[in-house]
């Protein structure tokens, strides 16, 4: 499958640092590095423009072949760096990988039947989904985009746990906690959506001051 | 002092200004809603103006949905009076604020529906004192 994984080409860095790789994405160049498989690292830069196309249609194995090298190498996306924003990615981080390798990878989680749960259907509810990730080992020739859940019968109060997320194949194995919750429907009927006035909030005059002596509460002057 | 949110106990009464000319690193992605108000400049955020926002989205969405405030306004700030000489020590508290970076999530919607979200962030850009935008949750590579 992975054999016509999109190819990636790459020059090496020289220099390494913030400011060679400030420089580097203003000349329209994506800094990453490959690591993995026992062999030192690489500081890479790749082409910022081919990289995010494929990295936005949603590619994770890139055949990578570096400038000058022999041969291309089959590597996986471990790592997205945002910049403070969290609009551009600023860094990339390649993993060297086989293609008959089991790999730890993050899958997002989808939802389906959120029109039709039962559990939303009453007024002040709301879907919780603390785990919009699960950590998997499968092999890289059988990469999921996502893990569908259906939510369709969850009642409110109900949870949907990591252990009960169906895996697209009988190889796969979970890694993240079992119990850990996936989807949970909660009533707030009344604790945080009263209080439209500003007088609900608890709020006090001053707060206390842990380093003050006693009798001398009106401060140090 | 109107009941605003402040800190129930502080080490020290009083703190220095401190420089305030960095991006955000940390809380500048949405982590607990679907959708969030990112601010786009640096500010005190004061703890009225806090409490306006949330005010402001719960008059948008009544009941709907759940909000998540992801500044708190823990540094005091204080303030000389009108007319006085400079000197006499470090004056009092006037106000509480959130050190709020560029990159900052202010608040954070779970619940609604895409369009609902942004009625009711938009309403709450228009009390911030700094330039805000509307963000989904991100999902990773």
């Amino acid at each position: 499958m992975h054999e016509d994984a999109p190819v990636l080409n790459a020059t090496k860095r020289e220099r390494i640092g913030s400011r060679y790789a400030r420089r580097d994405r203003e000349a329209g160049r994506l800094p990453a590095i490959v690591y993995g498989h026992k062999v030192e690292p690489v500081a890479v830069s790749l082409d910022a423009h081919a990289t995010l196309l494929l990295l936005h249609k949603g590619e994770k194995v890139f055949q990578l072949h570096l400038e000058g090298g022999s041969e291309s190498e089959f590597v996986l996306v471990k790592d997205l760096q945002y910049d403070y924003l969290g609009t551009n990615i600023v860094h990339c981080d390649l993993e060297r990988v086989d293609l008959d390798e089991r790999i730890h990878i993050k899958v997002p989680v989808h939802f389906i039947g959120e029109s039709n749960c039962k559990g939303l259907k009453s007024a002040g509810t709301t879907l919780m989904h603390p785990m919009s990730e699960l950590d998997l080992e499968c092999a890289v020739t059988n990469l999921p985009d996502f893990l569908e859940v259906d939510i369709t019968n969850l009642e409110v109060g109900g949870t949907i746990h990591a252990k009960d997320v169906q895996l697209p194949k009988e190889t796969m194995r979970l890694l993240s906690d079992p119990d850990g919750v996936v989807a949970h429907i909660v009533a707030h009927g009344g604790s945080d959506a009263d209080g439209d006035e500003a007088g609900s909030v608890d709020g006090q005059a001053a707060p206390e001051v842990l380093s003050e002596k006693k009798g001398d509460a009106d401060g140090d002057d | 002092m109107p009941p605003y949110k402040i800190p129930k106990r502080v080490k020290f009464r009083r703190e220095f200004r401190r420089v305030r000319d960095r991006n955000a690193t940390k809380g500048n992605y949405v982590a607990f809603g679907d959708y969030g108000l990112q601010a786009l400049e640096g500010c005190w955020l004061k703890s009225n103006c806090i409490e306006a926002g949330r005010i402001a989205i719960q008059r948008v969405l009544k009941r709907e949905g759940k909000i998540f405030i992801r500044v708190f306004p823990d540094k005091p700030v204080s303030k000389k009076p009108l007319e006085t000489r400079m000197g006499k020590g470090k004056a009092d508290i006037d106000y509480w604020a959130a050190r709020v970076k560029p990159g900052t999530m202010l608040y954070e919607l779970a619940g609604v529906s895409e369009a609902r979200a942004k009625e009711a962030f938009m309403r709450v850009a228009m009390k911030m004192p700094v330039r805000c935008r509307f963000v989904h949750r991100r999902v990773s590579a």
